[in-house]
């Protein structure tokens, strides 16, 4: 087999007489053949068009054809790869090379941007004969001002993209524009190969077939189209060098270190055998026991719920917790529905909740919409605070029996208000044992703990007051 | 527990964007998969997110995103594209309701039909759908597992109520299934890459990069991988995409049974309304009704012989998801063999046990 050679020699290329791509995969073969790269490090990632007929030219590299557009997309994926794999040994140090067309690099533009920003390893050919071809000659967002295509027969009103430009602005490393026809292209492809980041070459050329069907277009005609878009050509000089991505990521290794080596498994460390030894020592109701707490948004009502929760598993009982909010994070209601068992939990809505815990009027107004007032009980247990005013005319659901209104927010601050409901009930109710909290109050960070901790002492003490009372 | 169970099956690269109510995996993985040696960023959309994973996957490592029904819309292509180049490669897709944009933050099982006929010929892709946050870890372990083995595109589908609910989860419980490689040519002489001798046989698998040449292509291709036009070896390559899966499918079937050997009626659920139909089948039995019940964790392909197993001596069958028109229940009814068939319906909350049991009263009597 021979190896070194990249453009199978005995071949006839498949592109119509006169077409630049001809003259493209020849310079690129050189180049490759230049650079002395052996063929299998080289990913030819071909894009949909007749420019995705490389692949078939090149029988010793590894070769990708892709779907249209996202030829950057899937080379990015391979280049970032090279970051883990280096890791595990010997680099491959696998190069991809991209073929595309004018249409592709239009509908596949977010790729060469974000290819341009990470700075991955991988060079984009773009083969700029200013239409689609494959389909029949249709103008693309890189077709000149009035060139004529099957599209814009008038000639094209839209002012084409200036690719490099663009690119330039997402940081391109590497960025070039040359005529198919040139001399200088072999050499331009090979310095964008050697390139570690990002590198894009834009080839001008002329299709044979649609571009000179219904323009004009003498010798030079290129070469005047180049200059009336203003088109840089050759190597644009290139902005202050930057990291390439796995640069960029073997620095961040090296920093994180101490984590990757302690990198196990959560769930490994975290295995069981059970929950239910430590659960036979209080009075938790048999079944579920399902709470809502409402309030506003902002006011640490899911936060509340999430260490309600977990001093309830400290207790060795299982817990749901399932949270709603509006699509807005800041604004509206907050509420989470908490379940509590000491088997494991199926159903995690509220079909009809033992204990309410509102907060807010954002809060009530929420669980007056969502039909949770509705389906109170005579046995549910309504907690309010004692500034929700209005809630008459529609008033606590008269088939909920109990309700009772502490000064939550005024005492323990709004903020602090879901935790002091939370304490003040389970001070009243006793189902867990105590210090629950205390477990619990661990798993926050320290600069949490002091502030936790006076809300629910203050929700403690209204509860325990509640419960004093006849 | 997705994540989780992604790092325990050797997820070594992942691609995300931001999305209701997908983006916890996303920043889960941007957090841990760094300190497992993996690698995990953002894409600046859907579809680059998927074109990144397939591919870092010809590459050799396991790949995965995690999207919600407008991400998916986009990544079909993708899908596609994985499937035909035979690529390993798992999504997560955590539904939320729809058509559109519909609601973020409220939960939805409406994305099955437009998850498993994705693709241009009715391609079966695999779809793993756990009920709660244990079934995310065992589930996204057995999607990778399964991506692996038949070199194809699996989809984990979960929803807002299972993939935001946090709930306790016994470690001691979890089944721990040990994570599969994909199969690599041994015989690199004669390598082709789609190369199968039965139609349901999986192709060994070559890195790109490696010292054999690869060819990849989503173009209609034989097993070199070469473009062909109405070559009949073309046909064969496309058949055998869909018997690799097909060969496979009792293999890949999950289900979670409890049955009756009395009962007349069997209830049908999955994912997030499985919950919900669990504790309806303890209020009927209480009733002192017969009734057996089928979680379906493997959705496709469908599981036949669990599936026959439970209808034996069943009349009447109830399908309980949370969608409008009975997405699952349409993909089973070729299977029911002309049982009566009733569908547990709703959009815009969670169903409730209490429905179901309303429903079989309903119909039952």
């Amino acid at each position: 087999m021979a190896e070194t050679s990249y453009l199978a020699p005995d071949v006839p290329l498949p592109y119509c007489r006169g077409c630049g791509h001809a003259l493209v995969v020849r310079h690129l073969s050189r180049a490759l053949e230049r650079l002395g790269l052996p063929p299998r490090s080289v990913a030819l990632t071909t894009d949909i068009g007749c420019v995705g007929l490389a692949d078939s030219l090149f029988p010793h590299l590894h070769t990708v054809h892709t779907t249209h557009g996202r030829s950057t997309a899937f080379a990015t994926g391979m280049a970032l790869a090279e970051a883990v794999l280096e890791s595990k040994g010997p680099p491959a140090g696998l190069k991809p090379v991209v073929l595309i067309g004018d249409g592709g690099a239009m509908i596949g533009l977010l790729h060469l941007v974000h290819a341009a920003q990470l700075n991955v390893d991988v060079t984009v050919l773009v083969h700029n004969n200013f239409l689609f071809g494959m389909t029949g000659g249709q103008h693309s967002a890189l077709t000149p001002l009035d060139f004529a295509t099957a599209t814009t027969p008038a000639g094209n009103s839209t002012p084409p993209l200036d690719l490099l430009a663009l690119l330039r602005a997402a940081h391109a490393g590497f960025l070039a524009r040359d005529y198919a026809t040139s001399a200088g292209l072999e050499t331009l492809i090979a310095d964008a190969i050697q390139f570690p980041g990002f590198a894009l070459v834009e080839i001008l050329e002329l299709c044979p077939t649609y571009g000179t069907r219904w323009n004009q277009l003498t010798g030079a005609a290129l070469q005047e189209i180049a200059a009336r878009q203003g088109y840089w050509i050759g190597k644009m000089e290139a902005g202050p060098e930057r990291p390439t991505f796995l640069e960029v990521f073997r620095q961040d290794k090296e920093t994180r270190k101490s984590e990757i080596e302690n990198g196990d498994s959560k769930i490994e460390e975290g295995r069981t055998s059970g929950l239910d030894s430590r659960s036979s020592n209080f009075d938790f109701p048999s079944g579920e026991l399902r709470v809502v707490v409402a309030g506003s948004a902002g006011e640490r009502v899911q936060s509340a719920a999430a260490l309600f929760c977990r001093a309830a598993l400290s207790a060795g009982l299982y817990t749901t917790q399932k949270n709603d909010n509006p699509v807005t994070q800041g604004t509206g209601f907050s509420l989470s529905e908490i379940c509590l068992s000491r088997q494991p939990i199926d159903f995690t809505g509220m079909e009809s909740p033992d204990v309410v815990l509102v907060l807010s009027q954002d809060g009530w107004n929420e669980l007056r919409a969502n039909g949770t007032l509705a389906r109170c009980r005579a046995e549910t247990l309504l907690y309010l605070d004692s500034q929700l005013s209005d809630i008459p005319p529609c008033g606590p659901p008269a088939q909920a029996g109990r309700a009772v209104r502490l000064p939550f927010r005024r005492e323990a601050t709004p903020k602090g208000a879901a935790l002091a409901a939370l304490a003040a009930w389970l001070a009243q109710a006793a189902i867990l044992p105590p210090g629950v909290w205390d477990a619990a109050l661990t798993t926050l960070p320290a600069r949490r703990q002091e502030e936790a901790a006076r809300s629910i002492g203050i929700g403690g003490r209204l509860g325990a007051a509640t419960r004093s009372q006849p | 527990m997705v994540a989780e169970g992604a790092l325990a099956a050797g997820c070594r690269f992942f691609a995300g964007y931001p999305i209701t109510p997908a983006s916890e995996i996303y920043e889960v993985m941007m957090r841990e998969l760094p300190a497992h040696g993996g690698l995990a960023l953002s894409a600046p959309d859907e579809i680059s997110s998927l074109c990144y994973c397939v591919g870092a996957s010809l590459r050799g490592l396991k790949a995965m995103t995690a999207t919600s029904g407008p991400g998916w819309s986009l990544m079909i292509e993708t899908v596609q594209y994985a499937l035909m180049t035979e690529t390993p490669v798992v999504i997560a897709l955590v539904q939320r309701l729809g058509p559109s944009t519909g609601g973020a933050t409220q939960g939805a099982q409406g994305d099955v039909g437009l998850a498993e006929f994705s693709t241009s010929g009715g391609y079966t892709i695999p779809i793993f759908a756990p009920s709660n946050a244990s079934e995310c870890y065992e589930l996204t372990l057995h999607a990778f597992n399964w991506a692996e083995r038949l070199r194809t595109p699996i989809v984990l589908l979960s929803d807002k109520e299972v993939g935001m609910t946090t709930e306790v989860v016994d470690g001691g419980t979890l089944e721990a299934a040990a994570p599969v490689e994909r199969r690599i040519a041994d015989d690199t002489a004669t390598y082709a890459p789609y190369a199968f001798e039965n139609p349901g046989d999986v192709p060994a698998f070559t890195v790109l990069g490696g010292d054999v040449k690869v060819t990849v292509t989503g173009s209609a291709h034989d097993r070199r991988g070469r473009l062909r036009k109405n070559a009949p070896e073309v046909v064969e390559v496309l058949l055998h995409l869909q018997h690799k899966i097909d060969a496979h499918a009792e293999a890949m079937a999950r289900v979670r049974q409890d049955l009756d050997t009395d009962a007349r009626c069997l209830l049908i659920s999955y994912g997030v309304t499985a919950r919900a139909a669990r504790q309806a089948l303890r209020a009927l039995r209480a009733q002192g009704r017969a009734i057996s019940f089928l979680q379906v964790q493997t959705l496709f392909p469908v599981p036949r012989q669990a599936l026959d197993w439970a209808l034996a001596g069943v009349e009447s069958v109830f399908v309980a998801e949370e969608n409008l028109t009975g997405q699952y229940r349409a993909a089973l009814a070729p299977f029911l063999g002309g049982k009566r068939v009733h569908g547990i319906n709703k959009i815009g909350s969670l169903i409730t046990p209490g429905e179901i049991v309303r429903a079989v009263e309903g119909l039952m009597g």
